[in-house]
């Protein structure tokens, strides 16, 4: 045995002390009475007393020098050796999405937690633990640590994965662990029935829970009704399932059907609701079920909080009016060449259509149709109109670039022919659609005060583009171009890799997992990429230009991870195990303050025994 | 007499009481106690034959002329008695809660009454120490029993008794009446000769034990040092525990059946009485039912 404190002994002082103060202190009530004789003679009719009754009168001294003993043996922290009784465990945790399943009041990731912290709790200090966790990749927490508490800390900051773990990578850890130390209790704790171990305590925290899921939802939007299909899915149990379309966070839903689901079989649903516009709706599950995650899905309108102002300078205003007009959440202003002024500002969009003298704005993105001169920043200069007698076709590039993508995406690629185009020569790397004869006629790219900027070199009136069915599109596409979506589709399966769209001036993105995790992603490109490693609703907050805009992205559970019992093959170490071990020491101090404890209520008991004869 | 709490409505009640002497050999005359010998009275008791010599005024010539044989009348006999009361006045009898001093008083008040009433002399002692000291004696009549009695409101009680050494000294008469003693006898000192001594002189005796609540039923606890009022010399230090109430209880039990069974043993009355209990109860209940009083 030794001691941590020895100078907690220094309270063994306290025992002579007490004893001082038991004989100098006369406990003895004293009273007169008006004779003592009966009282004297009582003596006689006592009954022998045997030498443990004559302990009685100091058995309260004695107890509270048990008291003393054992209060300074415990501050002195004693740590008993005890020889070959430390072992050391390997846990192998499987974080996979179906341990997110509810087991009664706990998830099972929880009752894992729980299973290995009982072992930590209940091992010898000296004992070592290693922690492998299973989650979306495999991860050693901790490596053959001795520190019980940074292990119990580190474990208990474990957090759910929704991915399907693969359990190779860990057993190859643990196969290397008993390779170097035979003596290992290995723990295999997981939700997946193993059919086959070996050298590996399992412990199964999964049952057969009732699980139901929702997938495949979509929606679309046909005069003013909105109809959202998907797919239901049952695991466990046939169940009459009712699902709700909830639209723009309404707790109550909008429509509601039901729908009888056999046991693992994907069964069609539909919902119809008389809606057109909305930023969210939300198809849920309402029956109850052991996981909640995979009862729901959202989708966001990507479009849903965007608004523009677009400025028109223009004395021929008509093509580019009745383009815009199709999008219903921009906000056009026409403005003659004559009342055009440069000092303008306040628009997300400026058009110069057919302008001399334009100045590049600061606070907007820019499209020049038909330029007439150079403008200063605009990364192109005017190099003089180019007139055909007969109207000549544009070529559209065959580039792959992103931009050069989105410009042509949904086009029928009607030719297009023009009279006249004006020759501009490009200082500035441009992404160009449409040229002629080498010479870029629709090109897009950033000006100098990085805003978007699209080139139309020519009159549309002197084209035939306006009046072909790509226009209304390409115009869309334009304005894409200008106005990037953050992201195609807002509901993805957790595991997928969404990509963002990066507006122009993008200072940040931040990001906000389901789990509260904030991470930033890289805007130096057009585009940057989110891998979805969490299900549930992640928040983008893009800050573009001094101004906030939030979009939401939710993440399905896969469809793997929500059955709630699946068969493993295999988890076995191999090798012959050895019962050595190394010495562990035993510290607890709760077996002395309990000690203490039923000392003092002893002395106690005593007291009142003594005082008012409670037998 | 208030302070012993005994009313006019109670010696009314206590004139239907009559003490019953046993030993009643002697005595002077003009009293209210039948003798078993032959007397004076005016109440006839028998015949028997004429003797020469006899008083010839005592011959029933009625009976002579119907048996036409000479009978003397016999009358009865009647005594004037004496009763002695001997109160315990040491520290005992008045310390504490249990005012056993006042209940002595009031007993010795009532049996006093109750002699007066009987047309015999009380006296009543207060034994101190080892004297035996006069606070009222030879009180006879109601007059003499309503002045003197309040003598014995400035009995003091303080010091030890010896209640052998105060009575043998004293004359107590001889077959003339009951002595009586009220104590409560919690002393080792001797009083087997007192009671041997009266018992020697013919008289009735009646010893009353009065003990407080408290020392029929201690109810101290715990650890005590219990000093006795008589002689701070004399101490009890315990943890008086449930074991030694219990054997308190039996020394108690020792006690009161030590004094019971000698007094028995020669001819003498024992009562233990509570200090609490009413002496309506002490005199309609419990003495008449021993047969002191009829």
């Amino acid at each position: 045995m030794n001691l941590l404190y020895p100078l907690g002994l220094l309270g063994l002082i306290g025992i002579p002390i007490l004893i001082l103060i038991y004989i100098l202190k006369n406990k003895y009530t004293e009273q007169v009475i008006s004779s003592t004789y009966i009282w004297t003679l009582s003596e006689r009719f006592l009954k022998q007393r045997t030498p443990i009754n004559k302990l009685v009168g100091i058995i309260s001294l004695i107890l509270q020098i048990l008291v003393v003993l054992f209060i300074s043996v415990a501050v002195a922290h004693p740590v008993f050796t005890v020889p070959n009784a430390a072992n050391e465990y390997c846990f192998v945790l499987d974080g996979s999405g179906s341990m997110n399943l509810s087991e009664g009041l706990q998830t099972r990731l929880e009752r894992g937690k729980g299973e290995i912290a009982s072992i930590i709790n209940g091992s010898l200090n000296g004992c070592s633990y290693t922690l492998i966790y299973v989650g979306t990749t495999t991860e050693t927490v901790y490596y053959r640590t001795e520190n019980k508490e940074q292990a119990l800390k580190l474990l208990n900051d474990i957090e759910p994965a929704y991915l399907n773990g693969e359990f190779k990578d860990a057993l190859s850890v643990a196969q290397e662990f008993f390779n170097e130390a035979p003596w290992v209790k290995t723990y295999l704790i997981t939700d997946k029935v193993v059919r086959s171990f070996e050298n590996v305590e399992v412990k199964n925290v999964g049952s057969h829970v009732d699980n139901y899921g929702i997938s495949d939802v979509e929606y679309s939007l046909t005069g003013a009704q909105i109809k959202v299909t998907g797919n239901l899915m049952s695991y466990e149990n046939a169940a009459t399932l009712t699902v709700g379309l909830y639209i723009d966070g309404d707790t109550r839903a909008a429509a509601t059907t039901r729908a009888v689901v056999p046991v693992y079989q994907k069964t069609p649903f539909e919902i119809i609701a008389d809606y057109t516009e909305f930023s969210n709706i939300r198809v849920a599950i309402t029956n109850r079920d052991a996981l909640a995650l995979d009862n729901e899905v959202i989708i966001y309108s990507p479009e849903a909080e965007a608004e523009y102002k677009a400025l028109i300078v223009s004395d021929a205003p008509y093509f580019l009016q009745s383009a815009l007009s199709t999008k219903a959440n921009t906000k056009t202003t026409v403005v003659s060449l004559k009342d055009y002024k440069s000092s303008v500002s306040g628009y997300d969009l400026y058009i110069f259509d057919g302008v001399t003298g334009a100045v590049m704005p600061r606070d907007g993105a820019v499209w020049f149709i038909d330029p007439k001169d150079s403008v200063a920043g605009s990364g192109f200069t005017f190099q003089g109109n180019v007139s055909f007698a007969e109207g000549q076709k544009l070529t559209y590039s065959a580039s792959s670039a992103s931009a050069v993508d989105l410009l042509r995406r949904n086009l029928l690629k009607n030719d297009i022919y023009v009279k006249e185009y004006t020759k501009c020569g490009l200082y500035r790397k441009f992404s160009t659609l449409l040229t002629h004869e080498g010479n870029p006629i629709l090109f897009a790219g950033t000006n100098s005060y990085g805003s978007r900027e699209l080139v139309v070199a020519f009159d549309l009136h002197k084209s035939n583009l306006p009046v072909t069915a790509d226009y209304t599109t390409l115009i869309g596409n334009m304005f894409s171009y200008t106005f990037p979506n953050a992201f195609e589709k807002t509901s993805y399966v957790c595991g997928e890799t969404v990509r963002l769209n990066v507006p122009a001036k993008c200072n940040s993105i931040r990001v906000d997992s389901p789990n509260q995790k904030v991470s930033y992603l890289g805007t130096g490109g057009d585009a940057c990429e989110l891998y979805l490693s969490e299900a549930g609703l992640y928040t983008v907050t893009m800050l573009a230009g001094g101004s906030e805009r939030k979009f939401y992205i939710f993440s399905e559970l896969p469809e793997n991870e929500r059955i709630p019992v699946v068969a493993e093959e295999a988890f076995s170490v191999r090798g012959e195990p050895s019962s050595a071990g190394k010495s562990g020491t035993y510290e607890d101090l709760l077996a002395w303050f309990i000690l203490l404890a039923v000392l003092a209520a002893a002395d106690w008991g005593v007291y009142c025994y003594e005082q008012y004869q409670l037998r | 007499m208030a302070n012993f709490a005994i009313d006019e409505e109670f010696l009314q009640q206590l004139e239907t009481l009559q003490t019953l002497i046993k030993n009643n050999v002697a005595g002077l005359f003009g009293g209210n106690h039948q003798t078993k010998s032959y007397g004076s009275s005016c109440e006839f008791s028998d015949y028997r034959d004429y003797m020469a010599g006899d008083d010839i005024t005592k011959i029933d010539w009625n009976a002579y002329a119907r048996f036409d044989k000479l009978y003397l009348k016999l009358y009865a006999d009647e005594r004037q008695m004496h009763t002695r009361i001997y109160i315990d006045a040491s520290r005992s009898m008045a310390y504490g809660k249990g005012a056993k001093h006042v209940q002595a008083l009031r007993i010795a008040a009532a049996l006093a009454y109750l002699s007066i009433n009987a047309m015999d002399k009380v006296s009543i002692y207060a034994i101190r120490d080892k004297k035996c000291e006069e606070i009222v004696t030879n009180l006879l009549g109601k007059d003499a029993f309503v002045s003197s009695i309040a003598k014995l409101n400035d009995v003091a009680f303080e010091g030890d008794s010896y209640i052998s050494e105060s009575i043998l000294p004293t004359t107590v008469g001889y077959g003339d009446g009951m002595s009586v003693i009220i104590s409560d006898f919690l002393t080792d000192n001797n009083f087997e000769d007192a009671i041997d001594y009266l018992t020697s002189k013919k008289r009735d005796i009646l010893c009353m034990q009065i003990l407080s609540k408290e020392e029929l039923h201690p109810q101290v606890r715990g650890k005590m040092h219990l000093f006795d009022s008589e002689q701070a010399s004399k101490s009890y230090r315990k943890n008086i525990t449930k074991d030694i109430v219990k054997a308190y209880k039996l020394a108690l039990e020792y006690v009161t059946q030590r004094i019971s069974g000698y007094c028995a043993s020669r001819g003498a009355e024992y009562m233990l009485i509570p200090s609490e209990q009413s002496v309506y109860k002490i005199f309609f209940e419990r003495l008449t039912s021993m047969g002191v009083l009829k």
